[in-house]
């Protein structure tokens, strides 16, 4: 039980105020709920990517924010006014660059996050739910990286958004109505600009924080999973609170990836290519480089004609996340140790290897398109 | 009965008002002024002044029985006395624990602190006007009945809203993008790039950049393009716009693949000489447009034109549903 100090004689001003608050709320007892989550087998520092993608996002809330004082979603302004936020705004160009490669850094953490829970078998029963908003969080990044892409309206942007737009239209039945829809007309224009932006700035925001809030609340109701392998005696023997030393990898691990944006951020600048436009000039669209497999993947030939793109675009796409979502409730085998469970990890090692190298593909295709 | 309990608590309220009593623990004895009668199996909290109003005591067997505080003479860390005799207590009617819900189920503040017994089942009193509510079920549905009754006559409103700029009428204007002396070959494809006027709404009239290919063909290849047929092209209505005659040597093709919507290039390839290749899927097409490699699934789009007598070059800026077989216009 917390007890609240009665005399207040010896307490400073500060530590008043602290009383104050903590006897309303109950601030120490949640301050201590939230640090004293037992870690069973100890901190770890494979465990730190929920952690620096919280961190990640916040900082993009931050930056994005600050870059809404001058951007302007029209199609006559978006252009001059990103280019006004690179060249005029004092660091805006830092500003602009860090919510660039911090989506970078967001989609790079989520690969790993993921990769992670999978290859702990930490999605297994009882946190199928925690797996499930996860994958739904892993679409709502995406779909950031997506939107965000034609907020700046230049030939990159356009491209982008017109060859993924007419991808979705390949999904039956509804995919002429969601292009349409999410384009606000036949052609990208003004308002898929307008579009983009609500859903980029406020839709996607708000379904982030209400299902990472869900996604924390489910872990912390199910509890960390712990690690794979280890007798229950071993891992309570190794048992530590969140606070401190996981907190201490966590936070090591914002600094990294913080010098690690900011290095890219400085190094390697936003620079922005023409005014987008419906006539590609020597632009040869290409996607941001997550994409890059599927952009690959659709230039096979199997996955030609009107069957084949649904089959790359829509279909193949749509099973493996469809799997990745049925995975706790197939594999029912409580074993974890990612050792004995051949098939998740050749599984892993084939789809990883499959990404890299239609990645790598698709950059060594640009040489021979010049 | 009753009237011995009213006695006792004006009894109990006049000699004990000051007194602070422990509060008794779960699963302590109970002993009545007799005999041991069981055990406190819950207690039962007052939801607004948070002090413990009621044990149930467990009787050995016999049920449970609801007991006041009022009736209790002591408590102690194993033990709660009772001022009652056994024969009393047994006579009470039995615990409802249905006239109660756990203090996991309420929301009352600071209770935890203020309750000290446990582990085990600590109670709150289920409101007394709460147990004269029968239709707890029909409730909840008519709740979301009414949430339904708010949601559902904004829902079409809202769809109309946002799909306003979905669909807009096919603009037939011809535009002129050109002259035809810019071509110097047959069968190669030269760009014309063209600018259009739009008006997008509420938004100022603008100009966006657009190109169409322009090929002076061949009749070898004027044949694969069209097929021995003219080729019609229709409104919204399915009304025939324009027809290009079969046998007209200039040809048009909309600068938009029909894979996924990039933009082509006429190139030279490796093997297959010159050609249209576009650099986002590598699809291929020859100068009549049909697919030779890639992923494409139909031919390029052939577009109206027309070439006036000075060589002027006009066209309806058409588009078509990328990715399909069939050609399916947009705008």
């Amino acid at each position: 039980m917390q007890q609240t100090p009665s005399s207040s004689t010896e307490l400073s001003a500060l530590e008043k105020v602290i009383a104050f608050v903590d006897e309303r709320v109950g601030l120490k007892t949640i301050q201590a709920k939230m640090l004293n989550e037992p870690v069973p087998g100890g901190s770890r520092w494979a465990y730190v990517f929920g952690s620096i993608l919280l961190f990640i996002f916040i900082m993009q809330a931050v930056t994005g924010i600050l870059l809404m004082f001058y951007y302007v979603p029209t199609a006559d302004h978006a252009f001059a006014s990103t280019q006004y936020i690179i060249h005029e705004v004092d660091y805006g160009w830092f500003l602009l660059s860090y919510h660039f490669w911090g989506s970078t850094a967001m989609v790079v953490c989520v690969f790993a996050h993921m990769s992670q829970v999978f290859l702990w078998g930490a999605y297994k029963s009882p946190r199928e739910l925690i797996w499930l908003v996860g994958l739904a969080l892993f679409g709502i990044v995406m779909g950031f990286g997506f939107t965000g892409y034609l907020l700046p309206w230049d030939q990159r942007a356009y491209w982008a958004t017109t060859v993924g737009v007419e991808i979705m239209d390949k999904t039956p039945v509804i995919g002429d109505f969601m292009a349409r829809f999410l384009k606000g007309g036949a052609i990208p224009g003004q308002m898929t600009l307008s579009r983009f932006f609500v859903v980029h700035v406020m839709i996607l925001p708000a379904a982030l924080m209400g299902l990472a809030g869900l996604h924390i609340f489910l872990f912390r109701a199910a509890g960390p999973a712990g690690p794979f392998r280890g007798t229950p005696e071993e891992i309570k023997a190794k048992t530590d609170y969140f606070f401190p030393r996981q907190i201490w990898k966590d936070i090591v691990g914002m600094i990294t990836v913080f010098f690690t944006i900011c290095a890219l951020a400085f190094w390697e600048p936003v620079v922005l290519l023409e005014e987008a436009t419906p006539d590609p000039g020597d632009y040869h669209p290409e996607p941001e480089w997550y994409f890059l497999f599927l952009f690959q993947l659709l230039r096979l030939k199997m996955f030609g004609g009107e069957f084949g793109q649904f089959l790359g675009a829509i279909a193949l796409p749509g099973a493996f996340m469809a799997l990745l979502a049925a995975l706790p409730f197939i594999d029912k085998d409580p074993e974890r140790n990612i050792f004995k469970r051949p098939i998740a990890l050749i599984g892993w090692i084939v789809v990883m290897a499959m990404i890299l190298l239609f990645t790598v593909a698709a950059i060594i295709n640009r040489e021979f398109l010049d | 009965m009753a009237r011995d309990i009213q006695e006792h608590v004006s009894q109990y309220t006049e000699t004990h008002q000051d007194e602070v009593m422990m509060q008794p623990k779960l699963k302590t004895k109970v002993r009545a002024t007799d005999r041991e009668i069981g055990e406190v199996s819950k207690v039962i909290v007052d939801p607004l002044s948070h002090e413990i109003s009621h044990i149930v005591v467990s009787m050995n067997g016999s049920g449970e029985r609801q007991v006041a505080m009022t009736f209790v003479q002591s408590v102690t860390d194993n033990l709660v006395e009772l001022r009652a005799a056994a024969g009393d207590i047994l006579e009470l009617p039995p615990f409802k624990r249905d006239d109660f819900v756990t203090t996991h189920e309420v929301e009352i503040a600071h209770l935890e602190e203020r309750v000290h017994v446990m582990p085990g089942e600590v109670l709150v009193p289920f409101p007394e006007l709460e147990k004269s509510v029968k239709r707890r079920t029909f409730f909840m549905n008519f709740t979301h009945v009414i949430g339904f009754l708010i949601g559902l006559p904004i829902a079409f409103p809202v769809l109309r809203y946002l799909m306003k700029p979905m669909y807009s009428p096919f603009d037939n204007g011809w535009l002129k993008i050109g002259n035809v002396s810019k071509i110097k070959h047959d069968d190669i494809g030269v760009q014309f790039k063209y600018k259009r006027k739009v008006k997008e709404a509420y938004m100022p009239e603008a100009e966006i950049e657009k190109n169409v290919w322009v090929l002076k063909v061949t009749p070898a290849v004027l044949e694969k393009v069209y097929q021995g047929k003219d080729m019609e092209f229709k409104d919204a209505f399915g009304k025939t716009v324009w027809t290009n005659k079969k046998d007209f040597p200039f040809v048009a093709f909309s600068g938009k693949c029909p894979h996924l919507g990039c933009g082509y290039k006429w190139r030279q390839h490796k093997v297959l000489g010159q050609v249209f290749l576009c650099p986002c899927h590598l699809s291929i097409y020859d100068a009549s447009g049909k697919v030779l490699d890639g992923p494409a699934p139909r031919a390029l789009d052939s577009l109206p034109i027309k070439v006036s007598a000075t060589g002027e070059v006009e066209i309806i800026d058409m588009e078509f549903k990328a990715g399909t077989k069939t050609q399916i216009r947009i705008i």
